[in-house]
């Protein structure tokens, strides 16, 4: 008899809305209380935080977007306004809701932002620069470039390291100097990064729980929590928040429930690239009546998985070990390096299949995606499909496609098991 | 002149066995450097050939087996030849990997795939404000020198690069002295003819090309044409990294047009900005490298316009429209068009845009939109 999966919901996740809301609500009113406001892309907003500004987030505001609904209409404004379909749908989406704001277009409010006193520009991929810098000809906004460049050899990082830590210290920290007419506050960064070491040390605890057969929780869950890693930095309420999920997460396993009834998930699946933040729900749906469930990717493990290498002591520094030192989150971006996670990931999370998210318009995780997914099933025998989507654009995603994929990668799962 | 054409578009034709034959004949070892701003002239000074890398005119087959629809052409077209074998010749391959996200598929499929004996990643810097660009992009080019090195046992000395640099900087006149041949006498030459003439020199060994470049000067000099004056120029601007299907130019000159000139990278972006002779001559590549113009939307620079570049370009050239040549899944283009066109309209200029893919466009919606641009500036 077919088994009727269902997901059980975790209580705490529905506290993070509210956190996130006021988040943006904060970030919207900054003006009016004559706060000064910077858009960041790439990992620079510390530095805006640091300073005591209001600051956005590339990635997280267009998560954001897509979480409210927005995302649809703000990317019809930028193609209305110029932009070509195929652009990163991230780009767009900045570049439709700020001609929105100055053409008088009508969108969601809650999706209209202030222009910034600064655009942090932190280049991991070309995209994150060329949406500054369109900004930046179209509005006259003042561009804080930083280069971050993804490490395809290991042995490159050390003096990509030295050049992207000259450049916190030599641009980056001069300019919000200039911009907010005092000294850099190093103990603010300090203190916003004993914050994330806290919360991300929990985090760390709350992803034991993925091990478990069955899983206790989900990617998903992990996905919408993510704010209090990354743009909510430095703010206590993440501690608070990631506390409790471990609370709950301990009671699930005490009583032993599933993240998927009634008994647990029948395949462990690994998720690559972005998550698609506008199309959650679908592809929840198209999982859970298979009883599939992903439960690690590569996106989350860009968020400091080795809170112990986070020093608030030497915070510029730190900064930029994480990414390029011994952290080496910016190798996790190159194939090599995903090769080498995935290869950690499938091991100690038991993954059954590799499920490939590749964005039509963001190709910074899609690299080389189908040689990845041959490299490690030669090496695990785990099987892998790519889906094609994007993160927010709908007119880029195929429910047919997706199924499709997804039904060949039960197949293969299935057909190793026997 | 005929000869020489003849024997470019020979070249152009069949680069895969033209390559293999200087390879044969040389005992050269060949580098593909991925456009558009690795700097062959180290790669020479090694005693190697740099040769650009080009997109093929097959479709792509065993290619999407590695990447995705949704990359560039020669992204796909690259990776497809590699792939296919059809690049035996090709004993190293550099990659400018922070140029776009594509040039980031190389690395992985190359050396899991094709193995070529000398692979390498450069990272060089955006063109960002603060001493560190400037010497990180000294540092990645004497990281690349000494690779060179060990791979070719050649050292590099100063003085080899530097008559390398000379050797680079002469064929740069002499596209310059037929760029300018064309401007006085846009008629001498079919548009197809001048994209051939560049690419030839980005697959020939560039002492060979700047001798036949020697001889094709000395010929259109001599050449008389008859002026048209009832055909529009018009300046093409774009076509990043790649050759653009040849028809395309033809099509533009049939309907009427004419081009005195271009921007595209298979024209006269390839040959802009001489290296500097005084100096180190790795500190010299790196300046050519930072130069801004002319802009190129792979290298972050927002503080002067690309517009301003083209409408420069259309009145020097006293031209009438520009033709946006954005090639398809190109995210640096794409990203800097509308500003581009936004420019475009405010100055008053007429512009158009035609998508170019790799594989066989409808070129009868492409001839509209061109008809319809002709009509518009006043032509036929």
């Amino acid at each position: 008899m077919d088994i009727k999966y269902k997901v059980n919901r975790l209580e705490t996740t529905n506290e993070i809305r509210p956190l996130v809301d006021k988040h943006w609500e904060e970030l919207r009113t900054a003006k009016e209380r004559g706060e000064k406001v910077a858009w960041a892309s790439g990992p620079t907003f510390i530095f805006a935080y640091a300073m005591g500004m209001k600051c956005h987030f590339m990635a997280g505001y267009s998560a954001y977007c897509g979480g409210i609904g927005a995302g649809e209409e703000v990317l019809k404004v930028a193609e209305m306004t110029g932009d070509l379909p195929e652009t990163c749908s991230y780009h767009r989406l900045h570049m439709g809701m700020a001609e929105a704001v100055a053409r008088d277009i009508p969108i969601n409010p809650q999706a209209i932002l202030p222009m910034p006193d600064l655009m942090v520009a932190g280049r991991l991929c070309p995209e994150m620069s060329h949406y500054a810098e369109g900004l930046s000809r179209r509005f006259g906004i003042r561009v804080l470039p930083v280069d971050l460049p993804s490490v395809y050899n290991i042995e490159d990082a050390p003096r990509i390291r030295e050049f992207v830590y000259r450049q916190f210290k030599e641009v980056v920290i001069p300019t919000v100097e200039d911009v907010c007419g005092k000294p850099f506050d190093y103990d603010r960064m300090s203190e916003i990064l004993s914050v994330l070491k806290k919360v991300a040390t929990l985090r760390n605890q709350c992803w034991e729980f993925f091990k478990e057969k069955p899983s206790r929780w989900t990617l998903w869950d992990y996905g919408v929590s993510i704010a209090p890693v990354f743009y909510m930095m430095g703010n206590p309420a993440g501690i608070t928040y990631y506390e409790k999920l471990l609370k709950e997460l301990q009671e699930r396993k005490k009583n032993n429930i599933p993240a998927i009834a009634p008994e647990g998930e029948k395949y462990r699946l690994y998720w690559d690239g972005w998550l698609p933040w506008a199309f959650l729900g679908k592809f929840m749906r198209k999982f859970t009546p298979h009883g599939a469930v992903c439960i690690c990717g590569r996106y989350p493990w860009e968020f400091f998985p080795n809170p112990e290498l986070i020093d608030p002591e030497n915070p510029v520094e730190s900064w930029a070990d994480l990414y390029y030192g011994k952290g080496q989150l910016i190798h996790h971006f190159s194939p090599r390096g995903t090769v080498d996670l995935i290869g950690e990931l499938i091991e100690d999370y038991s993954i059954d299949g590799l499920l490939m998210f590749s964005s039509k318009t963001c190709r910074i995780m899609n690299l080389s995606q189908p040689d990845i997914i041959d490299t490690l099933d030669k090496k695990y025998g785990v099987p892998g499909v790519i889906v094609e989507g994007d993160m927010i654009d709908p007119a880029m995603i195929s429910d047919s496609q997706i199924e499709t994929r997804l039904e060949a990668l039960y197949e293969m799962i299935d057909s190793r098991r026997k | 002149m005929k000869n020489v054409l003849s024997k470019i578009t020979d070249i152009v034709s069949d680069p895969y066995a033209f390559v293999g034959s200087v390879r044969e004949r040389t005992g050269k070892k060949v580098i593909g450097c991925f456009p558009m701003h690795v700097p062959e002239e180290l790669v020479h000074a090694a005693g190697m050939l740099p040769v650009v890398i080009w997109r093929s005119n097959e479709a792509v087959t065993w290619g999407h087996a590695h990447v995705p629809p949704y990359d560039c052409g020669i992204t796909r077209s690259f990776v497809d030849d590699a792939v296919r074998g059809k690049l035996p010749f090709m004993d190293g391959m550099v990659f400018h990997v922070r140029q776009c996200l594509q040039a980031g598929e190389f690395p992985y499929i190359m050396e899991k795939n094709v193995k070529p004996a000398y692979q390498k990643n450069l990272y060089l810097p955006a063109l960002y404000p603060g001493a560190a660009t400037k010497d990180f992009t000294i540092t990645e080019l004497e990281v690349f020198k000494t690779s060179l090195e060990e791979f070719s046992g050649n050292k590099i000395t100063d003085e080899k690069l530097k008559k390398s640099i000379e050797i680079y900087n002469l064929n740069r006149s002499l596209l310059e002295r037929v760029y300018e041949i064309r401007r006085e006498k846009p008629e001498i030459l079919k548009a197809k003819e001048v994209m051939q003439i560049v690419w030839s020199s980005m697959l020939m060994p560039k002492e060979d090309h700047s001798k036949i470049l020697t001889e094709l000067i000395s010929a259109m000099e001599a050449k008389e044409v008859i002026p048209d004056k009832t055909r529009i120029r018009v300046i093409p601007v774009g076509g990043l990294c790649q050759t653009i299907q040849t028809d395309i130019l033809d099509l533009i000159e049939d309907l009427g047009m004419i081009i005195p000139d271009d921007d595209l990278y298979m024209g006269s972006r390839y040959f802009a900005n001489k290296v500097s002779l005084d100096g180190d001559p790795v500190d010299a590549l790196a300046k050519r490298y930072l130069t801004k113009s002319p802009l190129c939307p792979t290298k972050g620079v927002w503080d002067i316009h690309w517009g301003d570049e083209a409408i420069k370009r259309l009145k020097d050239n006293n031209a009438k429209g520009i033709i946006s040549v954005v090639i398809k899944y190109c995210p640096p283009h794409a990203c800097y068009y509308p500003d581009f066109k936004s420019k475009m309209d405010k100055e008053g200029i007429n512009e158009i845009m035609i998508q170019v893919e790799h594989e066989i466009i409808s070129l009868e919606s492409v001839k509209t939109r061109l008809q319809t641009f002709v009509e518009i500036m006043g032509g036929v």
